[in-house]
């Protein structure tokens, strides 16, 4: 197994001048082919692609965009986390809920069948180097946005607990198709598997065993975790490992060492047309008071970069 | 029932148990297999050659055999003047919104091929734009309400005219504003900054002074904009049409006679989406602006009755996916073609539409493409559809 904890690609390109720019990493459009399709809860499937082109340099956090069909009735491209990147094989995972016409298109192709896909897109999770113990936190569907980051981070020796939040045992996220070397923890809103209420429930225990945490769900989850981080930011997370050479000297909000040092990291979701940037349909209000693309500096922030409290 | 049909594709892997049904419905919508088209390709490997490095297609002798005969691009002119010393080397625009500064793309695209680049909105002072969500698809197209989200005249002239004025593609800048000032000194900070090479007006915006009615559904406001900015510079000035009016025509005369150089139609068509739940509106902003398939043979219709009336070009836009609609768009009196919508799913499309328009000039054994212009124009003049569709006296 290789150990592959940072692509050295986009770790060696000089950034760009200028304000917080950040340095995406070099997108392609490629084809890929469906090599295995699979319902794995009522409505979820799980996808699996060859895509060498793409695959080769995608972190976890990053997404594709993806081709429906023609333009009879679907326009717009569909973006998907990378749920599983193996770069060995070539091959990537999605999985996705059938919530639409075009989610439904995806589940009828079949193993063999071409699409078109464009990425890796948007920027990753940021790991602190010295972080031993990861959170990940993951609402319904959100597992999709942080799975990839548990092999990753695995492969790097770091130790991973998954908290994970659905509203019944049929949404729980099979602990079958994660590593063994994570720790899985669940709750459900009905309480018929696991903890009986939110997954940020749970949160407390682990906050101070772990030394960042990374975020993918629902809004009201997001915000929710958003405000405990925000509480317990300087007594917690990477900040207590001890003072980095060059603390004192501002960090860009948004740059990737900003990210690295925050507690939670967050991947935002919003409808979106082009996934590079160029139509600006798919924003999230930061601090700063500038609408943040979730395509292009997202789909990861940090929580302390975006304004939870506004209505976007 | 289970499934007859199962495609083992690896010998590890268990068989799933459950075999839902929608599997074993064949797939209305194929999915897309790409070709690679024979001309880009000979292009792209022609470059990296032994004797290549240069832009694509400059040395034939290193280009591998292609899959369709083919002749040297020069053999068809595709060169298009807007007016005002704007000449595109092809009718092929990306339209504004759709394609950002030019830069979003990146590698994927050869936007040096392009005829024009229509950049995203630009206003006077920055916008932080509309409530998400922002964009919808709708059947056959899609629902936007950006808001306009721009940094402002400023920021985007520091940022990126450098970068424009290096290219070899024009970059036409779209400018929105509230009042007739807002666009003026807009178009007074565009003129003469290296790298722009024109200005389109987009006066779907309110006339805040005057009601907060849109410039672009009254000839009067409409015309006076236009007279106003073609004041204020010296750039070449296109004005771009909506489509929400019930009579197009006089608006159009107006901005002509107004002294633009060229007409852009259409804008997008107003229209709302429901959110899951009917609960309220699906977008932030409740309106948006349609584009796509869906409203192409409005565009149509639009560039059929304005083409009639003005003597200036008109550059056609809505819902081109294909050469077809190019030459649709052509037919009816467009001289040159922006593509909006369906860069998002598929951002080469523009590109290749440039190779495809000239390989249709070849197999009609024309040398310029203007021979496709206006063919499908009526010889004496049309009724308007202001008198209705479908009921004639």
């Amino acid at each position: 197994m290789t150990t592959r904890a940072r692509d050295p690609s986009t770790t060696a390109r000089a950034p760009a001048p200028g304000p917080p720019a950040p340095t995406p990493p070099a997108m392609r459009l490629a084809g890929a082919e469906l090599i295995d399709s699979r319902e794995i809860l009522p409505g979820q499937w799980l996808q699996e692609y060859t895509a060498p082109n793409l695959v080769a340099g995608a972190r976890a956090g990053q997404f594709v965009h993806v081709r429906t069909g023609d333009y009879s009735g679907l326009v717009l491209r569909r973006p998907f986390s990378f749920n599983t990147i193996d770069p060995v094989a070539g091959t990537l995972t999605i999985h996705f809920r059938t919530i639409g016409r075009g989610t439904e298109w995806f589940t009828r192709l079949r193993p063999g069948d071409q699409v078109d896909m464009l990425g890796p897109l948007g920027r990753p999770f940021e790991v602190d180097p010295r972080t031993q113990h990861i959170l990940l936190i993951a609402g319904g569907l959100g597992i999709a946005g942080v799975r990839a980051l548990a092999d990753e981070a695995i492969r790097a020796g770091r130790q991973v607990t998954l908290l994970f939040g659905g509203a019944g045992a049929r949404d729980v996220y099979p602990s079958s198709l994660l590593p063994d070397e994570v720790e899985y923890v669940v709750a459900t809103d009905d309480g018929s598997v696991g903890h009986h209420g939110f997954v940020t429930d749970l949160v407390p225990e682990y906050e101070a065993w772990a030394d960042q945490a990374f975020a993918c769900g629902p809004l009201p989850m997001l915000r929710a975790l958003a405000a405990q981080a925000s509480t317990r930011r300087h007594r917690l997370g990477v900040a207590s490992l001890g003072r980095k050479r060059g603390a004192g000297r501002p960090i860009p909000a948004g740059s990737a060492q900003a990210r690295r040092k925050a507690f939670l990291q967050v991947s935002m979701e919003q409808n979106m047309g082009c996934a590079v940037g160029a139509c600006l349909g798919c924003v999230v209000m930061a601090t700063s008071g500038t609408p943040q693309r979730v395509c292009r500096e997202g789909p990861v922030f940090a929580s302390d970069e975006l304004d939870w409290e506004k209505g976007w | 029932m289970k499934a007859k049909r199962r495609v083992v594709t690896s010998g590890t892997r268990a068989p799933t148990k459950r075999r839902p049904t929608v599997r074993k419905i064949k797939p209305a919508i194929r999915p897309l297999v790409r070709r690679p088209d024979p001309i880009t390709q000979a292009g792209r490997n022609g470059g990296s050659g032994p004797g290549g490095g240069g832009p694509a297609g400059t040395s034939s002798a290193v280009r591998p055999a292609p899959t369709i005969p083919a002749e040297p691009l020069t053999a068809v002119d595709l060169s298009v003047d807007l007016g005002r010393g704007l000449r595109l080397q092809n009718p092929i625009l990306v339209a504004s919104g759709t394609f950002g500064y030019g830069v979003e793309y990146g590698a994927v695209v050869e936007v040096q091929r392009l005829g024009a680049i229509c950049c995203k909105g630009t206003t006077l002072r920055p916008r932080i734009g509309n409530p998400t969500p922002r964009v919808t698809e709708t059947p056959g197209g899609m629902l936007n309400s950006i808001g306009l989200q721009n940094p402002g005249v400023d920021a985007v002239i520091a940022k990126y005219a450098a970068t424009w004025s290096g290219w070899r593609v024009p970059v036409i800048v779209n400018v929105a504003g509230e009042s007739i000032a807002d666009f003026t000194e807009v178009a007074r900070r565009l003129d003469g900054v290296p790298g722009i090479a024109g200005i389109e007006l987009n006066i779907s915006c309110p006339n805040v002074g005057k009601g907060g009615i849109q410039f672009a559904i009254d000839a009067e406001a409409a015309g006076a904009v236009t007279a106003a900015v073609r004041r204020s510079t010296e750039l070449p000035l296109l004005v771009k049409l909506s489509p929400n009016v019930a009579d197009v025509r006089p608006i159009a005369r107006a901005i002509a006679d107004a002294g633009a150089d060229a007409l852009t139609a259409i804008n997008t068509l107003s229209g709302i989406a429901v959110a899951a739940g009917r609960a309220r509106p699906l977008l932030g902003n409740v309106y948006g602006g349609l584009s796509g398939p869906a409203i192409k043979p409005v565009a149509l219709r639009v560039v059929y009755e304005v083409s009639q009336v003005v003597d200036i070009p008109v550059v056609a836009i809505g819902g081109v996916t294909e050469l077809a609609d190019v030459l649709d768009y052509l037919a009816v009196g467009a001289v040159a073609v922006q593509v909006g919508t369906a860069i998002f799913a598929d951002p080469t499309l523009p590109v290749r539409l440039v190779d495809e328009l000239a390989a249709e000039c070849r197999r009609l054994g024309v040398a310029r493409y203007d021979a496709l212009i206006g063919t499908a124009l009526p010889k004496h003049a049309a009724p308007p559809s202001a008198k209705g569709v479908e009921y004639r006296p």
